[in-house]
C-alpha cells in the first residue's frame, strides 16, 4: 500500500515541474533555431570580425558619419513621435466621444489606412510630394509658391510618411484609454470647483498617461528602426540607423559594424521595451490590432 | 464634462475639424492612387487628363508580377496554417502551463513583434547565406512565421484565458478524453481567436518588406519585394494599379471581419 | 449501510507545505445526499475535485463500489458533475449540449434523442432545445448543466456550488428542483456549498469542513442541536459564547456574574480544562418565570419585533451581549429598551467546550 501510493507521487510528480511545457517547444525550437541563434550571431561578428576586438565600436562611436547617423535617426523619430502625437490625441478623444456614426466611420478610415500595404502607402507618398506632384502643382495653381517645394528625399518627405504610418499606432491606444475613463470622475473634479482647464490638465491628462506612454514609446521605437520608408522618402544625407545597417551588409559588407551598429539598435529598443513593459505591463506592446 | 461630446461647446467643433483633416490626411493618398490607376498619363498628372485602363493591362501582361502575387499568396497561406498551428500549442502552454520560467517565454515569443526587423533580417540572411536558404520558399516560410508568430500567439492567447478552463473539464467528466474535449470544445469556443490568428499571420507574412528584400532572388520575389525594386527606379503607374487591387484586397478583408465580428454573439 | 457505495479514505492533499486537505475519510450511502460545507479554503472543493480526478490526492484513496478510483482517467470515472461557473459549450444549443456526453459514448442516435427529451423534461426545459446558451439566464443555464450531468446515468452526482451566481430567489427555486430531481432519479449527490441554510434545505447529512478537515459529520439537527466543537456551533445557526468557570466537584459552571449553570454536558470539555466557553442559541433562552433553573439577568439594550419572534440584545451584569429570540407567547407582556429581565435556559440547551 505504501510503495504503491509512492510511486503514485512520483508518477505525478515528475511531469509537474514542466507541466504544460511541451506544447510550446515547436515554437521554441523554431525561435531557437532561426532566431535567437542568428541574432546572436550577428551581434557577435560585431567583436570577431575583421579581428577579435571592439574596433567596430570604436569606429562607429568615433567617426562623426556614423554619428550623424545615430543623431538624425533620434530627431526624426522625436519628430515623428511629437507630430503623431499632437495629431492623435483630438483624434482619440474624439474618438472617444463623437456620436457612432461619425466614430465607427473614422475608426474604419483608420484601420483602411493601417491594414494597406506598407508600400502602397509610402508610393502613396512619393506621387504626392515629388517636384511635380500633386501638392507642389497645387500650391503653384493657387500662386503661393513660384518653383516647387523640395517636399521628398529630405526630412520632410521622412516624417510625413512616417507620421502617415505611425499614426494608427498612436491613436489605437490612446483612444482605448480615454474610453475607458470614467465621465463621473470628471464630474465630480467639476463639482468640486475645477474650471474646464483644470479638469482637463489635472483630471484628464494624468489618467490618459498610460495610454499616452504605450502610444509614445512604441511610436518612438518602431520610428528608430524603421526602413522601407526613410528608404523611399528620405535623401542620402540624413540616413537612419536602419539604412545605415542594411548598406553595410549589401553594398560594404562589412559584417562587423553591421553587427555593432545592429546591437546598438536592439540595444535601445529593447531597452525602452523594457522601461515600457515595467510600468505599463505587457498590454502596450500587444494592443497593435 | 469632457467627455460628452454634447457639452463640450467651443471644443466640440476644433475636434471635430482636426478629426475630419486627419481623417482626409489619411484617406486622401489612398483615393488619389486608386484615381490615378486609371489615369492616362504616365507621369501621373492629377486629376487625370484621361481616363484609361492601360496600367492593369501591362500589369496583367506581365508574367513577373503575376508570379510575385502567386508567391506572396502562397507564402502567406503557408505562414498564417504555420503559425497558427505554433501559435495554438504555445498559447496552451503559456495559458494553461505551470513551469519556471514561463513569462520569458511568452517575452521571447513576442520579441520578434517589437524589435527592429532590419536586425532580424540582416541576421537571417547571414544565416541563410550558410543554409543556401535565401531566395527560397522554405526561407520566406521560415522568416515570416518567426515575424506572424507573435501576432498569432496573442490573438488565440487573448481567446484562450477568456474561455474557462471548467467547460473543458466538464466536457471530459462528460466521457471526452482531454483531446476530445479540446477538438471538440475548446477549439470551436475559441475559434473567433485562432480565425484572427490567421488572418494576422497572413496579412504580416503578405505585406512583408524587409526581410524580403533581403532575401529574394531574381526567380523568387514576393510582391512587396518588386514594388520595393521598381519603386527604386521610377514611379510607374503600375504600381498604382497593383496598389489599387491590394487596396480593394484590404477593402474586401475588412468587410469579411466586420460581417464575421456581426455574426459572433455578444 | 453494509458496504458503502463511495469511500472516501484518509484523502490527503498538500501544495508543497500547504496543507489543503488532511485525512479526510467519509463513507457515502447510494442514493444519499451529502454535503460538503465550510467557509472558503476549508478544503471540501479540492475534497470534490479528488472524486472528480481534476486533482490527484497526495494520500489516501477514493472507493467506488469498492473499487479505487484513483488511476481512473477523468472522463472514465464516468461521474456527473455541475460547476460553480456556467459551464455549457457556448458553439453548441441546448439539445447537443445535453447530447455531447453521449455522443463521446458513440451512443445510437435514437437513443441519444430519447434521452435529451428525457433529460430536458426532467428538467423543465422541453421548450429551450434548440437556443444557444448565450440566450438563456443563468438559472436555465445551470438546469441544462444538470441534465448535461445527468445525461449518462453516473452513478454519482457532483455539484460545486452550482447556484452561488444565482440571487436568493431563483436559488431556492432551483434548490426545490434539485431537492426534486434527487427523489425522482435516485442518484447519490455530493453537493458543495458555503451557505448553511442551503446545506439544511438540501442534505440527507452534512460534513462540516474546517481548515482541511471534516469537523463534523451528521444530519443537520445533529450538527445544530449537538455540535461537536466550537466551530461547528459557531458556524451553523446563531449562537452566544460566554466564558465560564468549570467546577469539577459539583460539576456546574459559573459565569463571569456568579451565576451557576447545573447539569451541562462536559463530554466535550477536556479533562482538567477548567475555563470552559459555553453556548447558548438565541432562541433557547426563555423569559425566567421564578423556578430555580439558572437566572441570568440582565438590561435590554435593542428590542426589534420580526413577527414570527422578537430580537432583543441584552447587556449583562459583566458588560457582555446577548443576542435573545423570545418567541410569541413572549409577547404578551411586551420588554422594552432599557427594562430589566430575567432569562433561563434548559442546561440541556447549553453547551460547553
Amino acid at each position: 500500500m505504501t510503495t504503491m501510493t509512492l510511486t503514485r507521487e512520483a508518477a505525478v510528480r515528475a511531469p509537474r515541474r514542466m507541466a504544460g511545457f511541451w506544447p510550446t517547444s515547436p515554437a521554441l525550437m523554431l525561435l531557437t533555431v532561426f532566431f535567437v541563434a542568428p541574432v546572436l550571431g550577428l551581434l557577435l561578428r560585431s567583436v570577431l570580425e575583421p579581428q577579435p576586438g571592439l574596433q567596430n565600436y570604436v569606429e562607429v562611436f568615433g567617426s562623426t558619419t556614423y554619428l550623424r547617423v545615430f543623431v538624425n535617426t533620434f530627431v526624426v523619430a522625436t519628430i515623428v513621435t511629437v507630430v503623431t502625437l499632437m495629431l492623435a490625441f483630438p483624434v482619440a478623444w474624439f474618438l472617444a466621444v463623437a456620436p457612432r456614426r461619425w466614430a465607427s466611420l473614422l475608426f474604419a478610415v483608420i484601420l483602411l489606412s493601417m491594414w494597406t500595404n506598407l508600400l502602397t502607402r509610402t508610393y502613396a507618398w512619393m506621387v504626392l510630394l515629388q517636384r511635380t506632384g500633386i501638392i507642389n502643382k497645387t500650391l503653384m495653381g493657387w500662386g503661393l509658391i513660384a518653383s516647387p517645394l523640395p517636399l521628398i528625399n529630405n526630412l520632410t518627405g521622412v516624417t510625413v510618411g512616417m507620421t502617415y504610418i505611425m499614426l494608427p499606432f498612436m491613436v489605437l491606444p490612446l483612444q482605448s484609454t480615454i474610453r475607458s475613463l470614467d465621465p463621473a470622475t470628471f464630474r465630480a473634479a467639476s463639482l468640486c470647483g475645477a474650471n474646464r482647464l483644470q479638469v482637463f490638465t489635472r483630471v484628464f491628462l494624468p489618467l490618459a498617461v498610460p495610454g499616452i506612454g504605450a502610444g509614445v514609446l512604441m511610436v518612438f521605437v518602431m520610428s528608430l528602426g524603421y526602413f522601407v520608408t526613410p528608404a523611399l522618402l528620405g535623401g542620402t544625407s540624413n540616413m537612419m540607423l536602419a539604412e545605415l545597417i542594411a548598406q553595410l551588409v549589401q553594398s560594404l559588407l562589412n559584417w562587423g559594424l553591421a553587427g555593432a551598429a545592429a546591437l546598438i539598435l536592439l540595444v535601445v529598443s529593447l531597452g525602452i521595451y523594457a522601461v515600457q513593459f515595467r510600468f505599463f505591463g505587457f498590454k502596450a506592446a500587444g494592443e497593435v490590432e | 464634462m469632457l467627455l460628452d461630446f454634447n457639452r463640450l461647446g467651443g471644443l466640440r467643433v476644433a475636434l471635430s475639424a482636426i478629426a475630419f483633416l486627419v481623417g482626409a490626411f489619411l484617406l486622401l493618398p489612398i483615393v488619389v492612387i486608386v484615381l490615378l490607376s486609371f489615369g492616362s498619363s504616365r507621369y501621373l498628372q492629377f486629376p487625370p487628363p484621361a481616363w484609361t485602363l492601360r496600367w492593369y493591362e501591362e500589369l496583367f501582361d506581365n508574367p513577373d508580377w503575376l508570379a510575385s502575387f502567386a508567391t506572396s499568396f502562397e507564402i502567406a497561406v503557408v505562414v498564417a496554417v504555420a503559425a497558427t498551428l505554433l501559435g495554438l500549442m504555445a498559447s496552451f502552454g503559456l495559458a494553461r502551463g505551470r513551469f519556471p520560467g514561463k513569462e520569458a517565454l511568452r517575452a521571447l515569443f513576442l520579441t520578434p513583434m517589437v524589435m527592429p526587423v532590419v536586425v532580424l533580417a540582416v541576421a537571417l540572411y547571414a544565416f541563410f547565406l550558410r543554409l543556401q536558404l535565401n531566395g527560397t520558399f522554405v526561407g520566406f516560410v521560415i522568416a515570416h512565421t518567426i515575424i506572424a508568430l507573435p501576432f498569432a500567439i496573442i490573438s488565440i492567447s487573448n481567446a484562450l484565458e477568456g474561455f474557462d478552463k471548467s467547460i473543458e473539464d466538464a466536457a471530459v467528466l462528460c466521457g471526452a478524453s482531454p483531446l476530445e474535449a479540446k477538438l471538440r470544445v475548446t477549439l470551436p469556443a475559441i475559434r473567433s481567436g485562432l480565425f484572427g490568428a490567421a488572418i494576422f499571420s497572413f496579412l504580416a507574412s503578405w505585406d512583408e518588406v524587409v526581410v524580403a528584400i533581403f532575401m529574394a532572388s531574381p526567380d523568387l520575389q514576393t510582391l512587396p519585394v518588386r514594388i520595393f525594386s521598381t519603386l527604386q527606379q521610377d514611379l510607374s503607374p503600375v504600381i498604382a494599379a497593383v496598389s489599387s487591387i491590394l487596396v480593394a484586397l484590404t477593402v474586401l478583408l475588412m468587410a469579411v471581419a466586420a460581417i464575421f465580428r456581426r455574426g459572433k454573439p455578444a | 449501510m453494509t458496504r458503502p457505495f463511495l469511500s472516501i479514505r484518509n484523502i490527503e492533499k498538500t501544495y508543497g507545505r500547504v496543507v489543503a486537505v488532511q485525512d479526510v475519510s467519509l463513507d457515502i450511502a447510494q442514493g444519499e445526499f451529502v454535503t460538503f460545507l465550510g467557509p472558503s479554503g476549508s478544503g471540501k472543493s479540492t475534497t470534490l475535485y479528488a472524486i472528480a480526478g481534476f486533482l490527484q490526492p497526495t494520500r489516501g484513496d477514493v472507493l467506488l463500489g469498492g473499487k479505487s478510483l484513483l488511476s481512473v482517467p477523468s472522463n472514465k470515472r464516468n461521474i456527473g458533475m455541475v460547476f460553480q461557473r456556467y459551464t455549457l459549450f457556448p458553439h453548441l444549443s441546448v439539445a447537443d449540449n445535453v447530447a455531447f456526453p453521449l455522443r463521446v459514448r458513440r451512443q445510437p442516435k435514437a437513443e441519444i434523442d430519447a434521452k435529451v427529451a428525457a433529460m430536458l423534461k426532467l428538467v423543465r426545459l422541453e421548450t429551450m432545445a434548440d437556443r444557444m446558451p448565450a440566450q438563456m439566464s443563468g438559472g436555465q443555464q445551470q438546469r441544462v448543466a444538470l441534465a448535461r450531468a445527468l445525461a449518462y446515468d453516473p452513478p454519482i452526482l457532483l455539484m460545486d456550488e452550482p447556484l452561488s451566481a444565482l440571487d436568493k430567489k431563483l436559488r431556492e427555486e432551483i434548490q426545490i428542483e434539485i431537492k426534486r430531481i434527487h427523489n425522482e432519479t435516485g442518484v447519490t449527490i455530493l453537493y458543495v456549498t458555503h451557505d448553511q441554510e442551503e446545506a439544511l434545505r438540501l442534505s440527507d447529512r452534512i460534513a462540516l469542513f474546517n481548515a482541511g478537515r471534516i469537523e463534523q459529520l451528521g444530519t443537520g439537527h445533529d450538527l445544530y442541536e449537538k455540535p461537536a466543537s466550537r466551530f461547528v456551533a459557531g458556524f451553523i445557526g446563531n449562537s452566544n459564547f460566554l466564558h465560564g468557570k468549570l467546577s469539577r466537584s459539583d460539576r456546574s459552571i459559573t459565569l463571569p456574574d456568579g451565576t451557576a449553570i447545573q447539569g451541562v454536558a462536559l463530554d466535550k470539555v477536556g479533562p482538567g480544562q477548567g475555563d470552559v466557553s459555553i453556548m447558548i442559541r438565541p432562541d433557547h433562552f426563555r423569559l425566567h418565570n421564578g423556578e430555580a433553573a439558572p437566572r441570568l439577568v440582565g438590561t435590554v439594550t435593542d428590542t426589534t419585533y420580526l413577527g414570527e419572534y422578537t430580537q432583543l440584545t441584552v447587556l449583562t451584569a459583566w458588560g457582555g451581549a446577548l443576542s435573545v429570540r423570545l418567541p410569541p407567547d413572549d409577547r404578551a407582556s411586551p420588554v422594552e429598551k432599557g427594562q430589566s429581565i430575567a432569562l433561563t435556559c434548559a442546561p440541556l440547551d447549553v453547551r460547553a467546550f
